[in-house]
Order: structure tokens, then sequence, then C-alpha cells
């Protein structure tokens, strides 16, 4: 028993000295044991969609080399921008995310595991902010890897291509892809994490968002605004043509785009803490 | 004094129209605490409040003294093993218990340490590399009792723990719980096996649709009720006939019938600390020869039979 009270009051003392260094350590504990669930066996609808993108690039490397020429592709940066924007960001890692941050808690609520970590001394803040961020590791690995090599298989089909990508702009470009892949994952990952805690399957959201991700060129400049996609596409390298449909608006700078969507990203995952130190579980009613 | 105790004041819990318990002022103090009930009467809930994975709709609950919506100070003090078999996919009973330890930002030499303690306390040293997912109930109860100790904490909340326990597991985690109410822990156990509640609880909560019936160490629960539904009481003595005639001197006495097999008294009373005092009396005038006395209704499961099953029946 007095081994008992001593441990009791050095876990208390250390918490109270030194707190941050202690939530270090607790979200450190968390982002371990999450990474640990989420690749693996559950992981493989996410390794799919990573790999899908890569398919076309494969495609294009398989028709190059039977018919000894690009044929129609004849503006490689900006075959790969439609691709990256049209597939990669609308629809793989957009999807991606809401498989991972979707089901970052309410999987666990399925699975009644959740008292896990509602069961120990730790902030419920500081789940939800580990969870996010074993998300956006998760995500970045998985997507980061699959805009990687979607872009160097892109640049691999022709000797004329690998310059430029050795040695022109082409590591530039795949800088500011792998830039925008992981911003979309901050971005797209805080919207899904929070919509988990409002609805209680995150399908018909992400519709919805889906919907309105891919209705972005023709929205009005303010609703513009309020998609996450406006922030995203001003970063990528080649601008793609929206159609002439598009309602044109001005882009905003990266100087804003990237703190902005940062900040944003930022609330929704403190909206997210907030409905968490709120939440109930209910085991079966006994 | 109340920093000693787990304290319940005016405590509501509604799931929008259902009612989960219902005006619960309990002040719990160190020891080994049953909740009974039969299922549905509240017993998951009030456990689940007593934690904070639920907030009540109204009053307030305090552990310790400390409300119940700080986990991260609550859970310095409180170890909690729900009836769920919730675990991280993949893990060893080991991985289990030092995670949960890494998750309370304890250094890793000391997970080491106390992860090792919790699993010797409940005997599973050497099912401890084996996956969690290969383990039989018993052993599934007894890792969840180890996850609840694993951090030392000063309130240990066990729903349904003896559960799937063998004979031999269940007497060690019995001699366990009172181990650890021995040392001047609170350890709040649910069942619905009314005998074992009755063997290893100090005190009881009796639950009934939401609403705690009756609360407090047994007998003391008992004597209460003793207005209501008098105590029993079976004396095997030399001389039944003579003990049933004398015992109706005392105005308390409300029934002395004969047992079947011509050898006991079945006494009812409504005051069974005068009762006794008449029995030793007369003992001693007649020189009774006595074999036995025996409250019949002095346990649990009378208690639960009167006040919750079948109201004013005979156990």
């Amino acid at each position: 028993m007095s081994e008992m009270v001593t441990q009791s009051v050095s876990t208390r003392s250390a918490a109270r000295s030194y707190p941050w260094s202690h939530w270090r350590r607790q979200v450190l504990a968390i982002v371990r044991l999450e990474l640990r669930k989420s690749f693996g066996r559950r992981a493989i609808g996410l390794y799919l969609l990573g790999l899908l993108p890569v398919a076309l690039p494969i495609l294009l490397l398989v028709s190059v080399q039977i018919r000894g020429a690009r044929g129609e592709v004849a503006d490689l940066a900006s075959w790969y921008a439609k691709l990256f924007q049209g597939f990669n960001l609308h629809f793989a890692i957009f999807l991606g995310c809401v498989t991972v941050f979707g089901s970052l808690m309410r999987r666990e609520v399925l699975d009644r595991t959740l008292h896990y970590y509602f069961l120990t001394p730790v902030r419920r803040e500081l789940v939800v902010v580990a969870k996010y961020l074993t998300g956006l590791v998760v995500t970045v690995i998985v997507f980061g890897l699959s805009t990687f090599t979607t872009f160097v298989l892109t640049y691999l089909a022709q000797p004329s291509d690998q310059v430029f990508l050795l040695r022109g702009p082409g590591i530039g470009h795949l800088a500011a892809y792998l830039m925008v892949t992981a911003l979309a994952c901050v971005g797209y990952g805080a919207m899904f994490l929070v919509f988990s805690f409002f609805f209680r399957s995150p399908i018909v959201p992400a519709l919805l968002l889906f919907g309105w991700e891919w209705l972005h060129p023709f929205l009005p400049p303010v609703l513009k605004q309020l998609s996450i996609i406006h922030y995203l596409q001003p970063l990528c390298p080649v601008p793609i043509p929206e159609g002439p449909l598009a309602i044109l608006s001005d882009a905003p700078s990266p100087w804003l785009a990237i703190p902005g969507l940062l900040l944003l990203s930022a609330l929704l995952v403190a909206i997210s803490a907030w409905r968490a130190r709120k939440m109930e579980i209910s085991y079966e009613e006994d | 004094m109340s920093d000693r105790r787990v304290i319940f004041e005016n405590v509501s819990k509604f799931y929008g129209e259902v009612l989960g318990v219902n005006r619960v002022s309990l002040s719990i103090p160190p020891g080994i605490t049953g909740l009974v009930g039969p299922n549905g009467s509240g017993k998951t809930t009030l456990m689940n409040l007593m934690v904070g994975l639920l907030q009540p709709s109204r009053g307030s609950i305090r552990v310790l003294g400390i409300p119940t919506d700080r986990p991260e100070e609550l859970f310095r003090h409180v170890g909690y093993a729900t009836q769920y078999d919730g675990y991280p996919p993949g893990f060893t009973g080991y991985q289990f218990i030092a995670s949960y330890l890494r998750v309370h930002g304890l250094p890793a030499d000391e997970v080491e340490k106390l992860t090792w303690k919790a699993i010797e306390r409940v005997g599973l040293t050497e099912a401890a590399g084996r996956k969690v997912a290969g383990y039989s109930k018993g052993m599934r109860q007894r890792i969840k009792l180890a996850q609840a100790i694993a951090a030392q904490p000063s309130v240990l909340v066990l729903d349904e723990p003896l559960n799937g326990l063998d004979p031999m597991a269940r007497a060690e985690v019995i001699a366990l719980f009172r181990e650890l109410a021995d040392g001047g822990l609170h350890v709040i156990v649910s069942s619905h096996i009314l005998h074992e509640v009755d063997l290893i609880s100090d005190q009881v909560v009796l639950l009934n649709g939401g609403y705690v019936v009756a609360e407090g160490a047994i007998s003391g629960v008992r004597d209460e009720m003793e207005e209501e539904h008098p105590a029993q009481v079976l004396i095997r003595c030399s001389r039944p006939s003579l003990l049933a005639s004398r015992v109706f001197e005392q105005d308390s006495v409300v029934e002395a019938r004969i047992h079947d097999d011509g050898k006991s008294v079945l006494v009812r009373t409504r005051d069974a600390d005068r009762f006794f005092l008449l029995l030793n009396q007369v003992v001693l005038d007649n020189d009774l020869g006595v074999e036995a006395v025996m409250p019949t209704d002095d346990n649990v499961h009378a208690v639960y039979q009167y006040l919750i099953v079948g109201n004013g029946e005979k156990p």
C-alpha cells in the first residue's frame, strides 16, 4: 500500500511539475499504439487508394514502351498536373482521409475499445491530437509515397523526360506536389475527424464535401473560400484549366493559403478535442 | 473525510427519456462494496458514472474528492475493468498492460516493473507473451483485472469481475480483492451472483429499476427491514416445543414454528437483538441443549428477495 501511495504521488507530481514532457510522453504512447493498429490488414483499402494513381503512369510507361513515343501526351507536366489534381487530390487522398480520419474515433466506439484511452489519466484533448497526428503520419506516408511514385514513373518513360526530372525543374515540382499532398492530408484529415464527432456515419458528410470540392470551379468567389481545394490548387506547380463554365476568382497566395489551411485545420482539431472532452461512452446498460 | 469516499449526491442519469439511475445518493467508504441488482437495474450505469464515462444529467459525483469530468486527475486514483473484452488487436497480455501504463505517461522502467507486478498478481505470468485474443474467458477476465490494478489505484471499479472464472481462479481473485481492500482500497464490484457478493462485500448497494433500494452493511440493511420483514432464526435444540412456547412471551416474536424435522424451531421476530437475549435466558432457565442457532435470512440473497424479487415474500 505504501508503495502504491508513493507511485501515485510520483506520477502526480511528475504531471504537475513537467506537464509538457508528461503530455509528450502520453501523446507518443498513443501515437505508437495507433500506428501499430493503423498498418496491416485493416489498411488494405488505404493501400489500394494509394496504389490507384500509380496505375496511370504505369499505363503511360507501357504505352511508351510499345509505341516508342508518348503519343497524345505531349505536355507531360500538364498531364501529371491533371492526374494529380483530378485523381490524387480529388479522389484518392480525399477518400483515403475519409477512411483514416473518419474512423479514428468511430472505429474505437464500434469496437468498444475507446475506454482503453478514456480510462487513463490522459486529457481527452491529447487523445484526439495523438490520433490526428497518427492519421497524418499514416496518410502522408501512403499518399506521399503514392505521389512520389506516380511522379517518378511519369518522367521515367523517356530519357528526355528524365532530364526534366533529374536536372530540370522536376525536383521542385515533386517537392511542391509532396507538400500539397501533406497539406491535403492535414486539411481533409481535420475535416473528417470533426465529422466523425458529429455524425454517426461519415459517409453522408463525406459525399457532400466530395460534391462541394468538385463544384469548386463553378462556385462564386466567396463560397470558393470555403473549400479545401481552393487553398491547395494554387500551391500546385502547374495550373490546370477549369473549363469554360468555371467562375474566375483570385487564387490565394501561398503565404495566405498555407497558414490559412493550417489554422483552419487547427480549429477543426480543437472542435474535435472539445467534443471528445464532452463525449460519453455508454456500454451495455445494466 | 469525504475525500476518502466515493460520493454521489442526488445523481440522476437519463438516456433521452429512458431512465438510467434516479436520485442516487451514496457515500461509499473504503472496503469491498457489492453492487447488486437484476439486469437493467442500473449497475453498469452507476459504475460508468463513477468513472466519468457518463456524466450525470443531474447531481454531482466525487471520487476521493475529484469530480468525474476530469479524467486526467481521476484515473491517477481509479482503475476500472469493464464487462467488455475490448483489446487493441494483436496485443499480447504484456503489451496490453504495458501500453496502458505508457499512456499514463510513466517512464519505461516503471512501466515494465508495474506490468509484471500486475500480471503476477492475477496469475498470468506464463501467458503474458500470448495474444489476448487467444485467451480463455477466465484469462481475459484476469488480464482486465490486471489492467485495472496495474497503475496501483486507490479505487477499483470492477464490472462483473468474477464472470467466467473457474472456482480456483475465483477464490484467488476474491482473496486478491480482500487483500486490496484490507490495504485501504475501495473495491467496488458488481455481480449478479448473490452468495459471492455476500461472501466478499463489506457493504452492498442494492439497485432496482434505476433506484438504490438499500445500502450499507448487510446486517444493517437487514436490521432496518425487521419491521416489515421479521428476521428468521432457526434453532436446533433438545426441546423445541418448550422453546416455541417460551419465545412467544416476547411481543416482537411474530411466529414460532416447529420445523418439519421435529428437532428445530423457526422463529420470526421483529427485534433479533432482544430475541437473542431471551433465547439465552430460556436456554439457561430450562437447561436446553442447543445444537445450532442459524439466522436464515441475514444475507444479501434474502434482502434481495425481500426488496427486489418478491416484495413481502419469504426467501
